[in-house]
């Protein structure tokens, strides 16, 4: 009876010689999905929806209200009846803007309506309420 | 080279924040637009007291009742708007609640009005 005789010869070795080109791509990933944080708004605690939807980064500036119904645009704070005119104008360089407004969930309604009303005065009408996603 | 590459993709890695945003959409109306009339019938109120408390039509309701009992009163009404009335003391927090509820029921004639609790 003949003998087969197997040998292993297999040679482990990871290939790495494509390991640069892999970590270029993920480079490029990573720098073109990059956004770095212009604004840092306010601290809030965004109160939770479930049905929120997921909003586009383009044409959107953010309203923020704090806690205590301070209202803060482009990091600069501005009185509740000094929204308008910021929006109008942030609306006349981009016509499709949509603005988010993010509020804290403890601040009474009386502020957001009425910084609802000085959105709906600046021609702001699509809106969206900032929240948070995650299942109550 | 590709250790320099290994050095960026660190540094865009440790820096890259993935902003998830997410919001209820809302389109307000026309400013100075004209009120438009609409028949008694076709309104459901849900109004928010200051603490927190929502009536469906004058009816206590809990949060989790709402989406089941708008979406049987639009079933019934396809034109059915739903007035959303807030009372100017009531957290942001309770509205956003109330919207979430109408968004997951497919409520999408809503009017948002500040109201005392009555």
């Amino acid at each position: 009876m003949a003998r087969v005789q197997r040998t292993l010869r297999a040679d482990v070795r990871i290939p790495v010689a494509s390991m640069a080109d892999i970590a270029f791509l993920l480079i490029i990933f990573y720098m073109s999905t990059t956004i770095f944080r212009m604004e840092n708004g306010l601290p809030v605690t965004l109160p939770e929806a479930e049905s929120a939807e997921r909003l586009q980064n383009e044409h959107l500036a953010h309203v923020w209200i704090g806690a205590r119904g301070e209202v803060s645009i482009d990091d600069r704070i501005v009185p509740v009846d000094g929204i308008a005119p910021v929006v109008a104008r942030k609306l006349q360089a981009d016509p499709a803007l949509t603005v988010a407004v993010v509020a804290d969930g403890r601040v009474p309604y009386r502020v957001v309506a009425r910084a609802l009303e000085e959105l709906q005065s600046a021609g702001a009408l699509s809106i969206t309420f900032s929240s948070d996603p995650q299942a109550r | 080279m590709s250790d320099i590459a290994f050095l960026l993709l660190i540094f865009f890695i440790s820096t890259t924040i993935f902003r998830i945003e997410a919001g209820i959409p809302l389109v307000l109306p026309r400013p100075g637009a004209s009120p438009v009339r609409i028949s008694p019938d076709d309104v459901l109120v849900i109004h928010t007291s200051a603490s927190g408390l929502v009536t469906l039509d004058g009816q206590p309701v809990t949060l989790r009742e709402i989406e089941p009992r708008v979406r049987q009163r639009i079933g019934a009404n396809p034109g059915l708007i739903v007035s959303v009335s807030t009372d100017p003391a009531a957290q942001y927090r309770s509205l956003v609640d109330v919207l979430d509820e109408l968004g997951k029921a497919r409520a999408t004639r809503i009017s948002l009005r500040m109201g005392e609790s009555g």
